[in-house]
């Protein structure tokens, strides 16, 4: 399994950087070579690999993913390759067939009515409808979780004014038919999904944010030397490796639990964390990147954009810090260490 | 980038027996009035009878070997005594850093003589240790030191000034890093030597400073010609640079880095416990979230010592978050001081508070100052 899993990021690292430049980041417009890329990706199996073998997946278990999309995340995929490995492993853990292509799903949704298997309303937050119209959307109907797949074929798009280099929408539909809807179970919990795989895209992207921080402190001259060697810069730099170094052990104690998903606490400890982590990178990378950071041209605001929009989706530090710490409080049978080692 | 890497490691059922088994040991002798839990007890607590009882129990020297009465444990199985200890607020400082540090030094670098007449003392609890680093003219720069040590006939004439060691009042040895030949212009790392110091012999005065919180734990101790037998030398002559920094990734990865006042985190939440669920859970998420992240670190560094593995960096890493943690720890109990005012929260929780206060300081000075880890990391990183 581990071979495996080598194999498959081997290969995407390849497929990834044989596409990518940072001008096709913001090309978002049905860009060739992003289409190529696609391609590539579904071909190699990639978005699969949690996905059943019935379904022609490389059924490995959840966690394994997680490499995978903090590689991408790193080397910044401007593609919905997260969000279609989730959809995909939700139509898979249904036993339903998943359809092909790029699908995405709705963050959260308002106003949402359903009659003969027709729904309208309002999904909000929706990843790269530029690129897709399939849409899964979670809706809670009489108490029960049910998961929703539609097509958008002429719902109203509102492109997000917001601090994604994401492309994201609201979008508003009107008796939009539904390709399928089921019942979910309580073992598949989409918000702790996305809590996970936004945190291993914030890893990757941290990865990135600190390598371009030392690549430009090194390169970058004043007062006759490299701002490299000025020890506040140094400082601040170390700073970041230790915040990242924190999101990287609360993330690796996940991959370990490969069974089945893991434990709310440690959902909660992984989003809790790299979210603080988070915030402390976008701060310090810009700092020490001066204005050059500043610039769209440059790299490093693509990667903390989205640090900032992933930290905030799915619940973030406080939304994850209150669940955590009233799961604790309200075990008043157990002190906090005897919580902690539990 | 490796070492930013912290494997993650689980506690097998082995290693959850011992960690109940010393716990009902501790909370027994609590019960029994043998101790009381105080903060910052593996500085400021130290209780010789109570060592020699940890040292019963075979949770000292654990992972020593056992033909000098060590117990050929794991570090993982260390690693779990170490943290009950410290939760516990037991007062360990006699023994702590002859069983961190010191009885490892010896083990790899001393002679056979020495470690058949230290090591089992270490393993009883009997033996303790303290520092011989930092000097009143080498804090941070510990390359600068002065304290030297000349050959003579059959031995070493040592002369010098050591500080801030913590304990030597009640230790037996020190472990002095001396000069024992002049600098290089362009590598002051050679030349300094590790020398095992019995602090019993004559010429040595050990003088107590007392600290802000008005406790004397840490000393100035004085080598005035004090003549050591030749295999006082520990380890290899001119090697003492590179020996000193295999020490401090013991001395910095432990527990103690984050736990030192748990016992305050502990008793707060045992006191205000209701209140906290109505208007604190937000806190104590976080508090749960970074520390528990941080004995993964932490454990996870005691595996790749375990493995011989030398995770100076990643120890760097564990002792500069477990020093931030535990100051906006005590800083966010304060700020629940709206709800409740500090002046109704009992005595004893009054004290610890305070007691955690006006230690909290030391933490990111003591074993390596906080400028001194980022300059480590800043290093790891190719930046200097």
């Amino acid at each position: 399994m581990i071979n495996e899993l080598d194999i498959i990021l081997e290969t995407s690292s390849k497929i990834f950087s044989k596409y990518i430049t940072h001008e096709l980041r913001y090309d978002f417009n049905n860009n060739p070579s992003l289409m190529k890329l696609w391609t590539d990706i579904e071909e190699q199996g990639l978005t699969k690999i949690i996905v059943k073998e019935e379904f022609l997946g490389s059924a490995l278990p959840f966690t394994s993913i997680l490499p995978v999309i903090q590689m991408s995340a790193k080397m910044g995929v401007p593609l919905p390759f997260t969000e279609t490995i989730i959809c995909n492993y939700l139509f898979s853990e249904l036993n339903l067939e998943p359809p092909t292509g790029m699908i995405t799903f709705a963050l959260d949704t308002q106003n949402i009515k359903i009659s003969n298997n027709k729904i309208s309303g309002d999904l909000l937050s929706v990843p790269y409808l530029n690129l897709t119209n399939k849409i899964i959307l979670v809706q809670e109907i009489d108490g029960v979780k049910h998961f929703i797949f539609i097509e958008n074929k002429n719902g109203s798009l509102k492109n997000k004014k917001n601090f994604l280099s994401e492309p994201r929408f609201d979008l508003n539909i009107k008796d939009c038919e539904i390709l399928n809807i089921q019942k979910l179970s309580l073992d598949i919990n989409f918000n702790h999904i996305g809590s996970i795989v936004r945190s291993a895209q914030m890893v990757g992207s941290m990865e990135k944010v600190i390598n371009l921080s030392i690549d430009y402190c090194s390169q970058r001259v004043q007062f006759g030397r490299s701002l490299s060697k000025f020890q506040a810069i140094q400082h601040q730099i170390s700073e970041m490796a230790v915040e990242l170094a924190a999101s990287n052990a609360a993330l690796s104690s996940l991959k370990i639990t490969n069974k089945t998903m893991p434990k709310l606490d440690d959902i909660a400890i992984l989003k809790i964390r790299t979210g603080i982590a988070a915030g402390k990178l976008i701060a310090i990378s810009h700092q020490v990147h001066g204005a050059m950071g500043f610039t769209k041209e440059y790299e490093l605001s693509y990667f903390t954009k989205n640090l900032n929009s992933w930290r905030n989706d799915f619940g973030n530090e406080s939304y994850w810090q209150n669940i955590l710490g009233k799961n604790f409080l309200e075990k008043t049978n157990l002190s906090l260490w005897e919580y902690l080692t539990n | 980038m490796s070492q930013f890497n912290f494997p993650s490691i689980q506690e097998t059922k082995e290693l959850s027996d011992l960690r109940l088994e010393v716990r009902m040991f501790l909370s027994k002798a609590i019960q029994n009035n043998e101790f009381k839990p105080s903060p910052d007890a593996w500085v400021f607590s130290a209780d010789p009878e109570f060592s020699k009882k940890i040292g019963a129990q075979g949770w000292l020297g654990m992972s020593f070997p056992k033909k000098y009465g060590g117990h050929e444990r794991t570090a993982l199985e260390r690693y779990i005594v170490t943290e009950e200890l410290l939760a516990s607020g037991a007062p360990v400082a006699a023994h702590w850093i002859a069983d961190r540090q010191s009885g490892s030094q010896i083990l790899r670098f001393g002679t056979e003589e020495q470690k058949k007449l230290i090591i089992p003392k270490i393993t009883c609890g009997e033996c303790y240790f303290a520092i011989g680093m930092s000097e009143p003219d080498s804090g941070s720069d510990l390359a600068s030191v002065k304290t030297k040590a000349t050959k003579i006939n059959d031995g070493w004439n040592l002369e010098g000034r050591k500080i801030w060691s913590t304990g030597a009042h009640l230790s037996n040895y020190m472990i002095v890093l001396a000069r024992t030949s002049p600098a290089l212009k362009d590598n002051r790392h050679e030349g300094l030597s590790q020398f095992l110091v019995d602090l019993s012999l004559p010429n040595i005065s050990i003088n107590g400073i007392e600290d802000m919180t008005g406790q004397k734990h840490f000393n100035e101790t004085l080598f005035d010609n004090v003549i050591l037998k030749k295999d006082a030398l520990l380890g290899e002559e001119g090697k003492g640079w590179s020996q000193v920094v295999g020490e401090l990734a013991l001395e910095r990865s432990g527990p103690e880095r984050f736990l030192s006042h748990f016992t305050l985190l502990d008793a707060f939440i045992g006191e205000f416990r209701n209140v906290l669920l109505k208007s604190g859970s937000n806190l104590i998420g976080k508090i749960i979230a970074e520390l528990q992240t941080l004995r993964r670190m932490s454990f996870s560094v005691a595996s790749m010592l375990q493995n011989s593995q030398s995770p100076e960096t990643q120890a760097a890493f564990v002792k500069e978050l477990g020093n931030k943690f535990e100051k906006t720890m005590v800083e966010s109990l304060r700020e629940l001081s709206d709800i409740i005012p500090l002046h109704q929260w009992p005595s004893l929780l009054q004290n610890l508070f305070e007691d955690a206060t006006l230690r909290i300081p030391s933490n990111s000075l003591r074993g390596g100052t906080t400028e001194i880890m980022k300059g480590i990391i800043a290093r790891q990183l190719g930046l200097r």
